[in-house]
């Protein structure tokens, strides 16, 4: 039954116009990012190697497809989970309001498989979106800016990381953006089981990611021990893959962080849902 | 299978502090279109909604097919079309991709011959390709049912079928319903706050009241148990209520308008009374002995 | 009197060195002046406090006077000042005056030390000091303050091209006190360690030059052209 709910989600999914509003934002997004760097691009790499510029010359294709796809990771992390929380926001709370929730829960399906299933449609339209940007980022961009070393500047420095070294990094770090976005996914599905219209949801997702989003960029030694709890802190751990060496002592804290927010996000959700009276 | 189809129990749902539901019991049998009748806010829905498990009631028990509702959920359900208030659709798919996804988790897949066939009995017969957005109130009511039906449920639950329809739409389904129980034979369990509606196409019924069950049995039992409304049109009705009033001293004779008058009489006094006041030189317009639902119902839920 | 003699005896002894300086560096232009262009093989390594960079290939072209280009499938990094600037800089000889520094054993070879101080104002070098293998007439170590880059020292190996002055492997050691990093871009929420600060300052980058490939003609065109 699990299966069938998960494939009428994927009806479901496929059949809303907002849907594809996410993916229609993306690739605007994108284009817009590669209609700056081709228009004055240059500009924004001597940005990037100001610092070092007075001394030092950097010679190559350094406006490459890697870099491009690097500052359009670094750019969209903080869009992307508004337009995972759109779709995922609605897929609960959206049935209540529509009233077929009431429909669906007088079926011989399970509450927690209803959850399950909408969380498992919730993931493959996240794995969706990740890798239609995945797609844009690392086809269409190299295709138009060609390839070349990645400059990565970060909180030690510049690092340079050869053309051959950087496919892995992408591919490892797509996987844990997914994993973040995951989160935003899940925790957008644990409200919307809270409320009985998606705009709440939606809302609510957005609110705690700017609000963990500031505790954590925040230098206060109050929220020391906390930040590192927060799911924020971890969304942009992909960038430790563009470390030189990688610190996977780090990354692997934040999987396991990610996993558990999903776990518990998911738990409280099927819980919430299987105590609700559906009056709507 | 013998025995009820639907057994319930000491059933109550407080939400808050407030009590929907207090202690009600019923119990409907095979192939009964069993109504379920109460005024608005009486407790119906929430009765109905413990029943499907949208709800979780307090205390009491529910037994649908003999087996009890908190532990065998899916089985039961399996077995169960329903309607709760309006039928709700996704409304950015068509009319056959509703049923299509409806029929998958309700235990069995429908083919689209089914789905087809479904959709004529209904009456939506080429309109099944159409987005639902654009489905008038009868028509999603009538997809209701048509979804109700599509995984052959044995038991049929319709909350309200009728509401907001127009009078051919409510006619259309209540014509729906009425073939529901001679062509496939299924149980019904119909709510209704309308009387009239219960009356036509129930056979056995209970009147909820405050979340209370007030009274139970057969429609036509229920209605005889009660006296008649006798009711005539009578020349000179004003000697003719002091001739009854003389001749039969327990009866309370009303004037209702022009040379209508009303009393409450025995089934067997209708013919006396038209013996006595002929014998007496009155001329009788009309004479109508009332057993209509409605003046029981006022007068149980005026209790 | 006392400083009148003082002024004569130093004017005398300056314009005495400066003259065998200029000797020294016109043998020297004159040995630069033989390549008119080349290309070759470049291994570079930059060894650069906060930066992490593997040693890079790439293809170096030159041509007189200053032209310059580096063709490299990676990112290279070189020093802004110091790779042709020293020998375009020479090539003028009215833009500055050369005094000689005396001799001086470098590594074992005995130079001269010439110290070439711009004599106009928009000229980028502030100072040069050269070491001269007179015998070769190459330079062998330079030492470079810029306005704009910092100070830049070059140490020169030779081998094959030793006939043109052309070196094997050229040694640059730049100053990086000016690195600064914006905070904006480094800002990276999952790094909470700190920007460190680097405890050296120097930072050296080094390249290997093989396969040269001296006056076969390298056109205009190919210096304008984006890589």
């Amino acid at each position: 039954m699990l299966l069938r709910n998960t494939y009428n989600e994927f009806i479901k999914i496929i059949a809303k116009p907002r849907s594809y509003i996410g993916l229609g934002v993306l690739t605007a997004l994108i284009f817009v990012i590669l209609f700056a760097m081709k228009a004055d691009g240059t500009s924004f790499v001597s940005f990037v190697t100001a610092s070092f510029e007075q001394t030092l010359s950097f010679n190559g294709n350094i406006l490459n497809g890697n870099l491009i796809a690097f500052i359009i990771l670094q750019m969209l992390i903080v869009h992307i989970p508004l337009l995972v929380a759109l779709v995922t926001g609605d897929l609960i709370s959206g049935e209540a309001a529509m009233g077929t929730i009431r429909m669906l829960a007088t079926k011989p399906i399970s509450r927690t498989n209803i959850v399950l299933s909408k969380f498992i449609a919730g993931a493959v339209y996240t794995l969706i979106l990740t890798l239609w940007l995945a797609f844009l980022a690392l086809v269409v961009v190299k295709w138009m800016f060609g390839t070349g070393d990645l400059i990565v500047l970060n909180s030690s420095g510049l690092i340079i990381l050869q053309e051959q070294d950087i496919m892995w990094r992408y591919l490892c770090s797509f996987f844990v953006a997914y994993l973040a976005l995951l989160t935003v996914s899940s925790l957008s599905i644990c409200l919307s089981a809270f409320a009985e219209n998606s705009i709440g949801p939606i809302v609510s997702t957005m609110g705690i990611i700017i609000l963990f989003t500031i505790i954590g960029s925040m230098d206060v030694t109050v929220f020391d021990s906390i930040k590192k709890f927060l799911f924020t802190t971890h969304m942009a751990s992909w960038r430790s893959f563009f470390e030189d060496p990688v610190k996977m002592k780090n990354i692997w804290e934040s999987i396991v962080i990610l996993v558990v927010h999903n776990i518990l996000l998911v738990a409280i959700a099927i819980i919430k849902f299987n105590k609700k009276d559906i009056t709507s | 299978m013998d025995g009820p189809i639907i057994e319930v129990k000491n059933l109550s749902k407080k939400f808050g502090t407030f009590e929907a539901v207090k202690d009600v019991s019923f119990t409907v049998n095979k192939g009964d279109v069993f109504g379920f009748l109460g005024p608005n806010g009486a407790g119906k829905s929430t009765t109905i909604r413990c029943m499907l498990s949208l709800i979780a009631p307090n205390s009491g028990t529910i037994a649908i097919f003999g087996k009890n509702l908190a532990n065998h959920r899916s089985q039961i359900l399996n077995n169960i079309g329903c309607i709760i208030e309006k039928p709700d659709f996704y409304r950015y798919l068509s009319a056959e991709k509703n049923l299509e996804i409806f029929a998958r988790i309700s235990g069995r897949d429908s083919s689209k011959k089914e789905i087809q066939e479904m959709l004529e009995f209904v009456g939506l017969d080429g309109r099944g390709k159409d987005k639902v957005k654009g489905f008038s109130h009868g028509m999603k009511q009538r997809l209701g049912i048509a979804q109700t039906l599509l995984h052959k449920p044995d038991l049929i639950i319709l909350d309200e079928p009728t509401t907001g329809l127009d009078p051919q739409g409510i006619i259309e389904v209540r014509n729906l319903i009425l073939r529901l129980k001679t062509e496939q034979q299924k149980t019904v369990l119909l709510s209704s706050h309308q009387l009239s509606e219960i009356e036509i196409i129930a056979n056995r019924m209970v009147i909820i009241n405050k979340g209370k069950s007030m009274i139970e049995g057969s429609v036509d039992a229920l209605v005889n148990e009660q006296d008649l409304l006798l009711q005539i049109n009578v020349s000179d009705y004003q000697n003719a209520m002091q001739a009854i009033e003389l001749e039969f001293p327990a009866l309370q004779v009303k004037h209702l308008h022009g040379s209508m008058i009303e009393m409450a009489v025995e089934k067997e006094m209708v013919a006396k009374m038209n013996y006595f006041l002929v014998n007496k030189g009155f001329s009788i317009h009309s004479l109508e002995p009332k057993r209509k639902l409605e003046d029981f119902f006022m007068k149980i839920i005026q209790e | 009197m006392r400083y009148l003699f003082f002024s004569l005896v130093v004017f005398y002894s300056l314009s005495a060195n400066s003259q065998t300086a200029d000797q020294i560096i016109a043998q020297l232009v004159g040995k630069i002046n033989l390549v008119k262009d080349y290309s070759v093989k470049a291994n570079i390594k930059a060894d650069i406090p906060m930066i992490k960079v593997l040693p890079v290939n790439a293809t170096i072209y030159f041509k007189q006077k200053d032209k310059f280009k580096v063709v490299s499938k990676g990112i290279a990094i070189l020093p802004k000042q110091g790779f042709t600037d020293v020998s375009s800089f020479l090539s003028n000889k009215n833009t500055y005056v050369a005094v000689d520094g005396g001799l001086k054993a470098l590594n074992g070879v005995q130079t001269h030390v010439v110290t070439v101080i711009p004599t106009v104002d928009n000229s980028d070098i502030v100072l040069a000091k050269l070491w001269i293998d007179t015998k070769n007439k190459v330079i062998l170590k330079t030492d470079l303050t810029t306005r704009g880059s910092g100070s830049v020292t070059m140490n020169y190996v030779y081998g094959t091209q030793l006939a043109f002055g052309l070196p094997d492997q050229i040694t640059f050691t730049v100053d990086i006190k000016k690195f600064k990093m914006p905070k904006s871009i480094s800002s990276d929420i999952n790094n909470s360690e700190k920007a460190k600060k680097s405890k050296s300052k120097i930072g050296t980058i080094t390249i290997k030059l093989s396969g040269y490939l001296v006056n076969k003609g390298i056109s205009d065109e190919f210096f304008k052209k984006k890589n």
